[in-house]
């Protein structure tokens, strides 16, 4: 029966190799660990469960990474992903030698004189789990970087339940802010920032309000990709009781998720949560950039994302659904099915068609 | 604000290493290792319903109705995460008692040679302010004035040098990449200028207070103690005669906490030894026993048996076993921080280092635990070009750190404390850029270094758990400037700032009493006199050795610098007993 405890792993074995179920149920019962029932969060487990990579300015496979603190009142970190940069010969601060070339002008140098995209990306966890650093996020950011010749900028955004609604979205913007203004982010003759706006779960929410942002503060945004986004609702929907607890995830966790995310006293209808609910605003006539929605079909919240999809519709926006019926969450973090590689081509020609 | 490069990032560009990021052992899920997580595909299978059984254990265990894993998450420890089957299995057995065994009968994996991760490269720290573009150019400066002095071009780099100055008359020296390039210049116009060997100066004596004032401005140093302590009070679980050997005693800093948590140990306290290593006093003065017993005061008052004996060595490898004193049955634990890299050489000159001789006979003594903390830099490259860079930006973030600390610090105090922790730090950063050969001390190497090392000689690592990992980050809480983190790595902690680790702790054993054990090498000196195994506390007469070591309790005299070995500088301190 929908909504029960009861562990029937059958459905989700079936659905998923061996070690992505491993991964993913992994995720799950340490999650389970980490969320109590009066709303905190045990955030040093989490901190300490978390299995984190180092940054690494030596690339590895064409893919060189590094942090850099951009907003020190917040602590707000980025992880750059970047190809492996052009010595360049012309610049008269660099000696012959490459030893001794400035170490910043290397790493924040134009990866290419063409345009190239830039995709800013939101890693998942629900608002409250995973950071920039976040092995998994990182192996991703890696791919996105070689898939689409792109720098691609991780945000380690402040997560709930210690910072709630809108740090998340507030860290967003500021990373985008950050983005406008480097120079060397910024490509072709025209010299534009190509600027992306991507994630999953939280991320894939946090890209959509953020992208928002944008446009009423004038930047453009080249284009969303949003990879199995977190949205919800007060209802309950038909695909949430079909589904819940069958595919790793409940009904009671996303609730906890966004009482935790939520400002005190809102429910699931906040604009937040909800963008076209009752709450939402009109989108109609605004430069809100071009989407890609990847929706898995055993994602119980599906739903929610499709009303998201269909809210972009009316809103007269251009907005390409990807439905890959039977993926469940979390596909896209192993290279082992053909989830994985036909969404990453989707990804791939979105970034360069757009770019 | 600047980026946080990697000091490798210098020198390699050439070379674009194109190698797959996971170099997991061929057994190894290769996907789950590029996730974090190391478990045998052969083992999947099991691991998958071992989490099958975890869920229903979870959900049973709630007692239906609301569903509450918190004791889960609060009552148990956690281990080494990366180790899948054994997280699940240990999580198993908190829910389950009667459980029919663990996925794998061996606890930990073998080997610390499987390298889950890329070689570790760093995110460093280097500070940019307003002043972006001088700064950009100080360390461009720095870069060619090192790389000069590597190529033995002193007029060049003298003139770097001057520029150098020049512009730091024009930035902010107060703080960020100003402060720290001042520290960088001077320690290269030492290097260049210095007419007799740039030698850490000063005395023991000045250091200890320099270390006391790095101490109290920063977390480092607690951050070791307490990961330590917390390794060496589980060690030492369920034993009644416990012996802590440490490596460098300073202010016995380290030691109140441990014996307050000892008398707090369910079922009562051990009786403690402590074995405090340290320099000796040049003034007549008995540092060493002071500290002891100041110690035993302290234990005398919480009603722990304790005893401190204090070895005067100027150096670790003047150290003999026998000097320890280490008695049969008692658990012992060996306690370096920091100390353990001033005993390694050149990378690339022959012959064994004074590491080799050293850890041999640690192990030897059978320790339940060794717990080791070390500066998480790769400071003991060759090249002097390498050595600066790394040094340049592992320093940035230090201070980095530091200031955050005095910026958010309200006590006068405070201040003070960072201004002379910086002093602290200058001495290391002296030695690194200006010593050559057995000058220089601060030869720090990687984690990943240290346990291929540790494991090479025969320990086998001991995780240090979420205990130990939540009292860190609780710590860190206590410390303004929130840029700290803690994080897990494969059993070991690190602290770093905004990402960037900059001291690693680990843990090790010994203990385990194989046949096969490693025999004592024949070129030790203490296996030609009566092995320690052999005495105990009632009967110790070793007088074919000169010690006058008689241990009935009462106060000994000292021993006079016995002649009988030959490059033996250090000697045996007084017993005091508390209680």
């Amino acid at each position: 029966m929908a909504g029960s405890n009861e562990v029937n792993a059958n459905e989700s074995k079936m659905a998923v190799p061996l070690n992505t179920w491993v991964l993913i149920s992994n995720f799950k019962l340490a999650y389970n660990m980490l969320r109590r029932p009066d709303g905190t969060f045990n955030r040093h487990l989490a901190e300490f469960l978390d299995r984190k990579v180092q940054a690494n300015a030596t690339p590895v496979n064409g893919v060189l990474s590094f942090d850099q603190l951009i907003d020190r009142s917040t602590n707000l970190l980025v992880r750059i992903y970047r190809p492996t940069p052009i010595p360049d010969t012309e610049d008269p601060q660099t000696s012959p030698s490459p030893a001794t070339s400035s170490i910043f002008s290397s790493l924040i140098s134009c990866p290419s004189p063409d345009p190239f995209p830039v995709i800013i990306f939101f890693h998942g966890g629900s608002f409250a789990h995973s950071s920039a650093n976040t092995a998994i996020y990182d192996s991703l950011c890696r791919r996105f970087v070689t898939l689409c010749n792109a720098v691609v900028v991780s945000v380690n955004y402040r997560r709930s339940p210690e910072y709630r609604y809108p740090c998340a979205y507030d860290d967003g913007f500021t990373a985008l802010k950050w983005a406008c203004a480097q120079p060397w982010l910024h490509s072709g003759k025209d010299s534009k920032l190509r600027v992306f706006l991507s994630g999953d779960s939280s991320g894939g929410n946090i890209a959509h309000h953020v992208a928002v942002q944008a446009i009423e503060s004038g930047i453009t945004i080249s284009g969303n990709i949003l990879l199995n986004p977190m949205f919800g609702g007060q209802a309950r929907t038909e695909s949430e009781e079909r589904l819940d607890g069958k595919y790793f995830v409940t009904l009671q966790d996303r609730d906890w998720y966004w009482k935790a995310f939520l400002p005190e006293g809102a429910d699931r209808d906040h604009p937040a949560s909800n963008p076209f609910g009752p709450n939402g605003i009109d989108l109609r006539g605004l430069p809100y950039p071009k989407s890609l929605v990847v929706i898995a079909g055993l994602d119980l919240i599906q739903d929610w994302q499709l009303a998201f999809v269909e809210g972009l519709k009316k809103a007269d926006q251009d907005v390409k659904l990807v439905y890959r019926e039977q993926a469940t969450i979390g596909f896209y973090l192993l290279p082992n099915t053909d989830h994985f590689h036909e969404v990453m081509e989707e990804i791939k020609c979105f970034v360069s068609s757009n770019c | 604000m600047g980026p946080y490069p990697c000091g490798s990032a210098a020198v390699g560009w050439e070379g674009v290493r194109s190698e797959v990021q996971c170099t997991a052992a061929p057994d190894i899920d290769g996907l789950l290792a590029g996730a974090g997580y190391r478990v045998r595909s052969s083992d999947l299978c099991q691991v998958a319903q071992r989490l099958e059984r975890l869920e229903s254990a979870m959900v049973y265990s709630s007692g239906g109705g609301h569903v509450d894993y918190d004791h889960l998450a609060s009552d148990a420890v956690h281990y080494n995460p990366s180790d899948l089957a054994s997280w699940v299995d240990s999580m198993l057995s908190e829910l389950t008692p009667a459980d029919p065994g663990p996925v794998r009968q061996a606890p930990a994996p073998d080997g610390w040679v499987d390298q889950i991760y890329p070689q570790p490269q760093r995110a460093v720290a280097a500070r940019m302010e307003e002043e972006e573009d001088s700064g950009i150019r100080l360390v461009h400066l720095l870069m060619s004035s090192a790389e000069a002095i590597q190529r033995g071009d002193a007029a060049l780099s003298g003139s770097l040098i001057d520029e150098m100055r020049l512009l730091l008359t024009r930035v902010n020296t107060g703080f960020g990449i100003g402060k720290v390039a001042g520290y960088f210049v001077d320690a290269l116009t030492r290097r260049l200028y210095s007419v007799s060997s740039p030698a850490a100066s000063g005395s023991p004596a000045e250091y200890e207070i320099l270390y006391h004032h790095f101490y109290e401005a920063s977390p480092y140093l607690k951050f070791a103690h307490f990961t330590a302590n917390q390794a060496i009070l589980e060690a030492f679980d369920g034993h009644d005669r416990v012996h802590v050997i440490d490596f460098s005693l300073m202010h016995g800093l380290q030691w109140p906490a441990l014996i307050q948590a000892l008398a707090l140990r369910p079922g009562g306290p051990p009786s403690l030894r402590l074995t405090g290593i340290g320099p000796p006093s040049p003034d007549g003065r008995d540092s060493l026993r002071e500290i002891g017993l100041r110690l035993a005061e302290l234990a005398r008052s919480v009603r722990v048996r304790f005893a401190f004996r204090g070895v005067a060595a100027n150096r670790l490898d003047d150290v003999r076993p026998w000097m320890l004193q280490v008695a049969p049955g008692e658990a012992v634990a060996v306690n370096s921080v920091m100390q353990l890299h001033r005993l390694l050489t050149d990378p690339d000159s022959p012959g064994p280092a004074p590491i080799d001789s050293v850890l041999s006979w640690i192990h030897g003594l059978r320790p339940k635990i060794v717990t080791v903390v070390e500066q998480e830099a790769d400071h003991n490259k060759p090249g002097f070009l390498d050595r600066f860079t790394e040094a340049l930006f592992y320093y940035s973030t230090m201070f980095d750190s530091l200031e955050a600390g005095r910026a958010n610090g309200s006590a006068a105090q405070q201040q003070q404390a960072t201004a002379v922790a910086e002093v602290y730090l200058q001495r290391e950063i002296r030695d690194i850029v200006c010593c050559e050969g057995p000058n220089r001390a601060e030869r720090h190497e990687l984690l990943v270094r240290w346990r291929a090392r540790m494991g090479q000689t025969g320990f086998k690592p001991v995780h240090l758990g979420s205990n130990a990992f939540k009292q860190a980050s609780m710590l860190l809480t206590l410390f303004s400037g929130e840029g700290y983190c803690v994080e897990e790595v494969d059993g070991c902690l690190t602290l770093g700032w905004h990402s960037r680790p900059l001291i690693a702790a680990s843990a090790w054993r010994a203990d385990d009493l194989e046949d096969n054990a490693r025999p004592v090498p024949d070129n030790f000196i203490f296996s030609s006199i009566s092995s320690t195994s052999n005495t105990n506390d009632s009967n110790n007469n070793n007088h074919n050795n000169n010690d006058i070591i008689n241990s009935n309790g009462s106060m000994l005299r000292r021993n006079s610098n016995n002649n009988s070995r030959s490059s033996d500088s250090s000697s045996q301190q007084e017993s005091i007993h508390g209680m």
